[in-house]
């Protein structure tokens, strides 16, 4: 499900004939050397090549405990980790720059002509955030009627009551079904702590 | 016989009530999640998760069993029925099944693999039943060296074979390797990369890695380019008469007996799971054909949704092969899983046979009763499942981030695996923005701590010496295997590519795109003759 060859719109996309090095819509760049999301490709496996560079550092600050019975100690795996890490992200900044650049994902609802849109990326990231705050102290109702109600209007709700109901909702049954039925020890919040059931 | 009498004892445990009741449930819920658009068999199971969290071990695995079955067969349903191209790993099922259910046939396409599905699925768990026991007899013998050699190849396959580059591929194994390696380390009891905080001394749970690459990336890379509008599900005739025809019967069932043979051995080896199955049996389904079917290719013939469903199903059951008798992970679905596996304190491997013996056959037992129950619930339910196709997608995607945290949160009571579930989900999304795969992530997360033990006790065994590694015939042989596994599944991609990119298999999106496309598509059949 994560194999992500392009779809081949190219008798129909906008964009043209399909780029024959990448079979990627070629988004009206001849090569695939320029286009949307080429800075972010680069950063992407330039951040994968710091994080096994600091793997590799890393591990030369693992404590081997002295006289530890094992010959192989606790930095040769990581060591090979950062090793492969840091090899194949050079290997993808190579490929970029010779143009072969990455082919997103497609999906059932994925639209593979639009440009990426990053508010809404950012705006559900801080709607997600706020569980870190909202679960242990309003509850986990109130905490899945923000996720669920915030998500929903950000994506395109009609009605953004209908949207806070329904997942105002989905945390009372939720809280009901795996919070007193199931004994998962979700935290009611102080809104409904008092009632027996939801106490559980 | 031996394993006869303990497949018996398994099924008068999976028989009882209560467990019988928990199959129902996780093939109901499986199908009707898997069905839900954008959710493929990993993300089903990650979802699904915390409803194992507090019942016994073989409840929970009988829920488990219903929910993998179960969601393989709802993505099937989805891309029959849904107007819009599918995701590749079912995309060979909706070049066929689609442009039947636009020329009306969409029950008998629905018909077809949910029979063929059942068919496969049945065939290859009788074949788990009697090879998995003989697997884990042999795999006893296995020495650390010989694990260490069938690891390496299991993430080596799973990270050069999926997506759409070797590198990129072995990027993503490198993260989640690195993300495996956080905690504490168990034989010298070391903090590594816990960055000084306490809750990552533990480490990251692969469960975490699982729903945030699947469940949250996903969702935060469909938001950022969702298709607007409505959701346009194809409409199926109502009624008995229009499933199968004794035509299509004719035409399907050696298909599916095809499909199942292509699967099944491809499931039990590491080379990127059922998406190479389904399309090397459509390849051959389409070759195989002969007179009016084969005009029929591209435009709805039924031998191309029967044999690559059936595949699908055979491979999903080949995949337990190896879970069970070696505990190694071939998919991220298997992944996910075995960390379900390992939360009830369970090793899978060659001798969960014999001290879980109970817990396996039951597991195994309930794969046959939900086979039976899929067949079951799913034809006359095609309705409910349509409107399930409905759902617009602004609420379907705020449920999936609220079940999301719920999973996250749901793992120790900690907010802290939220916030850890947030940064992998954006990791996800980045991902899947710039063309890596996610899977080899997860099966990184779950076998690095896996490669290195067996490769420390190797190198305690042979005190340092690392040709200790190739001593055995089996290792050299797992090796030698590795090389072939890779070349061939290069070879089988590139041809796969070539399939994808031909004209005559244009998933349109509407269906006035496929009059356009009916023109050249024809042309481009007779050019590959």
């Amino acid at each position: 499900m994560t194999e992500s060859s392009p779809v081949p719109l190219g008798a129909t996309a906008p964009g043209g004939t399909p780029d024959p090095a990448t079979g990627a819509p070629a988004d009206g760049a001849a090569d695939g050397r320029a286009g949307p999301g080429l800075a972010g490709e680069y950063a992407f496996a330039a951040v994968s090549a710091a994080l096994g560079a600091y793997a590799i550092i890393g591990a030369g600050f693992i404590r081997v405990p002295p006289g530890s019975a094992s010959v192989l100690g606790p930095r040769a795996f990581p060591y090979a980790v950062g090793v492969l890490l840091l090899v194949a992200s050079v290997a993808v900044v190579v490929q970029i720059a010779r143009g072969r650049r990455g082919v997103p994902d497609d999906g059932e609802d994925v639209d593979p002509d639009a440009p990426t849109d990053w508010l809404t990326v950012a705006k559900l990231v801080a709607i997600f955030l706020s569980q870190l705050v909202l679960i242990e102290s309003a509850g986990w109702p109130v905490a899945v009627a923000v996720v669920f109600g915030g998500a929903a209007i950000v994506l395109g709700a009609k009605r953004w009551w209908m949207a806070l109901l329904i997942g105002l909702g989905l945390g009372l049954v939720t809280q009901l079904v795996f919070g007193a039925w199931l004994g998962l020890s979700l935290p009611a919040g102080p809104l409904l702590d008092w009632i027996p059931i939801f106490h559980g | 016989m031996d394993s006869l009498t303990a497949l018996l004892e398994g099924f008068a445990t999976a028989l009882q009530p209560q467990y019988l009741l928990i199959a129902l449930f996780g093939v109901f819920i499986g199908t009707a999640v898997g069905v839900l658009p954008g959710i493929g068999p990993a993300m089903t199971v990650a979802l699904l998760l915390p409803l194992t969290y507090t019942l016994d071990p073989t409840g929970a695995l009988i829920l488990f069993a219903g929910i993998y079955y179960g969601g393989m067969y709802g993505g099937s349903t989805t891309s029959i029925l849904l107007n819009t191209p599918g995701e590749s790993a079912s995309i060979v099922t909706a070049l066929e099944g689609n442009r039947m259910a636009k020329a009306g046939r969409g029950a008998a396409a629905l018909a077809t693999a949910a029979i063929g599905s059942f068919v496969a699925g049945t065939v290859a768990t009788v074949l788990l039943t009697f090879l998995a026991p003989g697997i884990a007899k042999l795999a006893v013998q296995l020495g650390p060296a010989d694990y260490f050699a069938l690891i390496v190849v299991a993430f080596l396959t799973v990270g050069a074979l999926l997506g759409s580059s070797v590198p990129r591929g072995l990027v993503s194994l490198g993260l989640g390797l690195l993300l495996g390696l956080v905690g504490t380390e168990v034989l010298s009891g070391q903090q590594r990369y816990t960055l000084g905080v306490p809750s990552l001394a533990d480490g990251i749970d692969v469960v975490l890695i699982a729903v945030g690459l699947f469940a949250l990336g996903e969702t935060l890379f469909v938001a950022s380019r969702l298709r607007h509008g409505p959701v346009r599900v194809i409409p199926v005739a109502r009624g008995w008469r229009s499933w199968l025809t004794r035509d299509d019967l004719r035409r399907s069932w050696k298909p599916w007996l095809r499909g199942t043979a292509i699967g099944f051995p491809i499931g039990t080896i590491p080379a990127g799971g059922a998406d190479v199955a389904t399309f090397l049996s459509y390849a051959t389904e389409r070759r195989l054909a002969k007179g009016p079917s084969r005009a029929q290719f591209g435009r709805g013939a039924i031998e191309g949704v029967a044999g690559p469903e059936s595949a699908n199903n055979a491979a999903a059951a080949g995949v337990l092969v190896p879970l069970l008798t070696l505990g190694l992970p071939t998919t991220a679905t298997a992944a996910i899983i075995i960390s379900a596996f390992q939360s009830y304190g369970i090793r899978p491997g060659p001798l969960l046979f014999e001290t879980q013996s109970g817990l396996v056959w039951a597991l195994i037992a309930s794969l046959y009763i939900g086979n039976v129950l899929l067949l079951v619930l799913n034809l006359p339910l095609v309705g409910m499942w349509v409107k399930v196709l409905r759902i617009p997608r602004p609420y379907l995607y705020a449920g999936i981030l609220a079940f999301a945290g719920l999973g996250a949160y749901a793992l120790h009571f900690n907010v802290f695996d939220t916030l850890t579930l947030l940064v992998v989900g954006i990791v996800g999304f980045l991902m899947r923005r710039y063309g890596y795969p996610v899977a080899p992530m997860v099966v990184g997360g779950i076998l690095g701590p896996m490669a290195e033990e067996q490769l420390r006790k190797a190198m305690a065994i042979s005190q340092g010496d690392l040709a200790y590694l190739v001593h055995s015939p089996f290792a050299i042989a797992a090796y030698a295997t590795l090389a072939v596994i890779v070349v061939t599944g290069i070879w089988l991609k590139r041809r796969k590519a070539r399939l994808e990119a031909s004209p005559a298999l244009v998933p349109t999106g509407a269906v006035a795109a496929v009059e356009i496309a009916d023109a050249p598509a024809d042309a481009a059949t007779r050019d590959r003759e």
